[in-house]
């Protein structure tokens, strides 16, 4: 069993930092194949998660290769995917968006996590990837955020403006969301597995803080809490962006091994959550990492180590890999973070 | 004029049927087309733009306040056109291929919009050859693309290639942005600009304009 993540995640030390790049759509390199194909094929996808394993060596697992689209599908929402070799990822376009707004909330569908969608096909991976690696390494579904998902099932820039014109709408959307949310993580953790919750369309890059609370950070709590209940320790919660400015609702959501992006204020989550006895994932920004070389990489996570002051919850991440980053700079990434053990 | 000043304020607090209302009321009173545009809508969006940049307003408030506006620039634009007003530039804008994500980019076209550019948006997931037979088709001034994906954001080198082997791309500027996006990636891929913001993107299209050596096209305005 990999005891370094579970350390970090009670903020106490072992023998390096965990290492949690945020490979997605790259998965479906690992295999040679394009995300289109690989989100919608068992087999490859278990295949795909086994090599990322193999390969990277990252500290944990993720289920989950075009995140956010799996449980808005599985509502009724179009997902567009990609022919022949384009390794385009597969998302919902705004036309793709299941309600349109004067309807009923009450009137859309409860998907079912064992047939609905690709619901079942990601928890058939998880099962095959468990299967495989047993306990070696934590396995975790990727499941949307109450607002993410929400955001998905009307249309972005449509649920944004309903804030303000129809906000007891956009509860009951995401109240919704929170449904759909809790039946899908429960059916990863009844196979063993933990899950983590993606909730950027709520960042305060796009929504204020008052929003933030307003919004989402009761359906959030709410959801952690369920996930706690159904034997979950730590429930990672994820929000791109400079986060910064709602640290203390993200802290109060319960999330354990929340998101530091690159924009964000590192100190101001060292201290933060050092008070908090919460774990933070600090992401490099990935933006270049096909142009850079491994050496530049290995650079870039020793000094991205350094912001870290030992803080025994802190991991080291990645902003989103780029389908086709060179495996030699995910790998130049973690040798760095088994140097710095070494130098302190 | 106070009503000028009111105008600015109702589209800053996204009061759509209000601002319609006001528009249609000072456009009965004699008021020019141009002066309601320049004193109410584009002092308005200014507001807007940097009340977004310090954090104020957010994203929900911004839709509202650009609902407004085009409630406006409904009314407006007939009146416009008859008194032979021209935008400041036209600028094509669309997302790159292989990326869904429009919210960036349609900030920007608000605010350029707000300032008094005429936008042809190209929508999302947008190929080369699209924006290929758009310049032709409209012949912009500026070519804005936008990426929120560290894999799409390639396909914007793929697309400026693509405008290159055209032949246009002396014809028009690219300006590029979006959440990975920087200065140093705008330069290696031959981009003319890089804004971090909608707001630096407005400066930016206005610093290129200045700078371009070739006539705008003006003859038209669009939705």
């Amino acid at each position: 069993m990999n005891r370094r993540l579970e350390q970090a995640l009670n903020c106490r030390s072992s023998d390096r930092f965990p290492f949690l790049p945020a490979i997605y759509e790259h998965k479906a390199w690992f295999v040679g194949e394009t995300p289109s194909r690989v989100c919608r094929d068992v087999g490859l996808f278990t295949t795909a998660v086994l090599a990322e394993y193999e390969r990277v060596q990252p500290d944990a697992l993720t289920i989950g290769l075009d995140v956010y689209n799996v449980e808005a599908e599985a509502v009724g929402c179009r997902v567009t995917y990609y022919g022949g070799d384009d390794t385009s990822i597969p998302a919902v376009a705004p036309e793709g968006a299941v309600f349109q707004g004067s309807e009923d909330v009450a009137s859309l569908k409860m998907p079912d996590p064992k047939k609905d969608g690709r619901m079942p096909l990601n928890l058939e991976v998880a099962r095959n990837v468990t299967r495989v690696l047993g306990r070696e390494v934590p396995i975790r579904g990727a499941v949307s955020g109450p607002f993410s998902m929400a955001a998905h099932l009307v249309g972005p820039e449509h649920l944004f403006m309903l804030t303000v014109t129809h906000p007891a709408l956009v509860k009951d959307l995401i109240a919704f969301s929170s449904e759909v949310i809790k039946r899908y993580g429960r059916a990863f953790i009844e196979l063993g597995c933990g899950v983590v919750i993606f909730d950027s369309q709520a960042s305060p890059e796009l929504l204020s803080p008052q929003m933030y609370r307003d919004f989402v950070l009761a359906p959030t709590q709410s959801i952690i809490n369920h996930f706690q209940q159904c034997g979950l320790l730590h429930v990672p919660l994820i929000i791109g962006g400079n986060t910064t400015k709602i640290l203390d609702s993200y802290l109060e959501t319960g999330g354990n091994n929340i998101l530091c992006d690159a924009r964000a204020e590192v100190q101001q989550f060292v201290e933060r959550c050092s008070k908090a006895r919460r774990a933070f994932r600090r992401n490099m920004d990935s933006a270049d990492f096909l142009q850079r070389t491994p050496e530049e990489l290995h650079q870039r996570a020793l000094r991205t180590l350094e912001e870290s002051r030992d803080y025994a919850g802190f991991i080291l991440g990645t902003g989103v890999v780029p389908y086709g980053t060179p495996l030699a700079n995910l790998v130049a990434i973690r040798e760095a973070l088994q140097e710095h053990k070494h130098s302190e | 004029m106070n009503e000028l000043h009111e105008l600015a304020q109702l589209l800053e607090q996204g009061q759509r049927q209000r601002v319609a209302a006001l528009t249609q009321e000072l456009l009965g009173k004699g008021v020019g087309p141009q002066t309601i545009l320049n004193e109410g809508l584009i002092a308005g969006m200014a507001v807007v733009g940097e009340k977004m940049r310090g954090g104020e307003m957010y994203l929900p408030e911004v839709l509202q306040a650009a609902s407004a506006m085009h409630a406006s620039l409904g009314i407006l634009k007939p009146h416009l056109l008859r008194a032979g007003a021209k935008p400041l530039g036209r600028i094509l804008m669309g997302t790159v291929k292989g990326d869904m994500h429009d919210i960036g980019k349609n900030l920007v076209g608000i605010m350029l919009q707000g300032a008094g550019f005429e936008i042809v948006d190209l929508g999302l997931n947008v190929p080369p050859q699209k924006f290929i037979e758009a310049i032709n088709a409209h012949s912009p001034s500026i070519v804005g693309m936008s990426a929120m994906l560290t894999t799409t954001m390639l396909n914007m080198k793929t697309t400026i290639d693509a405008i290159a082997a055209a032949g246009l791309r002396s014809n028009v500027k690219v300006i590029v942005g979006g959440a990975p996006v920087s200065q140093k990636f705008a330069d290696e891929i031959g981009a003319d600009g890089y804004a971090r913001d909608a707001v630096l993107a407005v400066d930016k299209v206005k610093q290129l304009l200045d700078t371009a050596a070739w006539s705008m096209p003006t003859e038209r305005l669009t939705d």
